[in-house]
């Protein structure tokens, strides 16, 4: 009887798996994350705290951009569960992309804020608490590279023994 | 290197350890794709369950428990296409007692092979993972989900059923 194999070499199937792991793809669904987060919390902040009654024209506007950039939000954050890997170093790189985007959007806010003479509270409430939730994705993304070094660092040393 | 080490060395995002992990598991995932659906659509699902298995990787918890793991992805992409081309039978079956068969001598690898597209897809499964896949009677029930008694049961049903198909071509034991 003849042995059959697959039409796939090996290095096919690395070839045709390479697509979901291209640094492009991982860089662009964070990416779309951080940007339509930090959008919709700036444009809402934007909304909200203008001091004057807006025309209905000017308010569906800003109603528009929010949708938009909750739409980017959630089109990288299904990229990001269902379709791109992060790996975990990966995880610590986008991790800190989203510190340093909540820190952005903390300090437009509270610029906003300032110059509007009002909301610098509210404001600096919102971006707090992207900081910290950042942040505490920032640690739990260290905690887990550490701990999977460490596993390799064991199982490295039980193999050599 | 272990199976272990490559796949937590690959969780950190190493590309020659996925590459390693993605050569050294190809063989027995597409074999059991294989022996589930027919030549044609055994290399596109192979593809499929390598692509889950990318994107599951970062979130496996157990990276010891590997093979079952990832012939639990396969099974699910298998079952997706069986669906429809199946009924998928969901009741256990008992009441076999595992007994030691003759078959399991007489029956050779490329025998078993050829006689295992006969059989009905829920015995030929675990015949697949237990004797191609060599994996034990607990990482096949936590596989299929069923229990470990009703492996044993399905394992016995399929041995008679391959004796039977054996008989009638003329084997004796």
């Amino acid at each position: 009887m003849i042995e059959e194999e697959p039409r796939l070499s090996a290095q096919e199937m690395i070839d045709r798996l390479e697509p979901s792991l291209s640094l492009k793809r991982r860089v662009r669904a964070v990416a779309a994350l951080l940007a339509g987060l930090a959008g919709a919390v700036f444009v809402s902040a934007l909304w909200w705290s203008e001091p004057d009654p807006l025309p209905g024209r000017t308010q569906l506007v800003f109603a528009l951009l929010t949708v938009c950039c909750l739409a980017w939000a959630g089109y990288g954050g299904w990229l990001l569960t269902r379709r791109v890997p992060l790996f975990a170093t990966d995880r610590v790189i986008a991790a800190w992309m989203g510190l340093a985007a909540s820190a952005a959007t903390t300090t437009a806010l509270a610029a906003v804020a300032v110059q509007r003479g009002t909301g610098l509270v509210p404001a600096l409430a919102v971006g707090g608490l992207f900081v910290a939730v950042a942040l505490v994705l920032a640690v739990r993304a260290h905690a887990r590279r550490r701990a999977l070094l460490r596993r390799v660092r064991e199982l490295t040393g039980r193999e050599e023994k | 290197m272990t199976d272990e080490l490559l796949v937590v060395r690959a969780q950190l995002g190493e590309r020659a350890a996925l590459a390693e992990l993605v050569a050294r598991w190809r063989m027995p995932v597409w074999t059991y794709v294989r022996r589930m659906l027919d030549a044609e659509r055994a290399d596109d699902v192979s593809q499929e369950v390598w692509l889950a298995v990318l994107r599951g990787l970062p979130r496996l918890r157990e990276p010891d428990r590997f093979a079952p793991w990832l012939f639990t992805i396969a099974r699910r992409s298998v079952t997706d296409r069986l669906r429809g081309q199946y009924a998928f039978r969901q009741e256990d079956l008992v009441g076999d007692v595992v007994v030691e068969d003759p078959v399991e001598s007489l029956v050779d690898r490329a025998e078993l092979v050829s006689l295992l597209s006969e059989l009905p897809v829920l015995e030929r499964e675990v015949l697949v993972l237990f004797y191609l896949e060599d994996l034990p009677v607990e990482d096949c029930a936590r596989i299929c989900r069923i229990p470990a008694g009703t492996v044993k049961s399905r394992l016995n049903r399929a041995r008679r059923l391959l004796r039977e198909h054996l008989e009638k071509k003329g084997y004796r034991p």
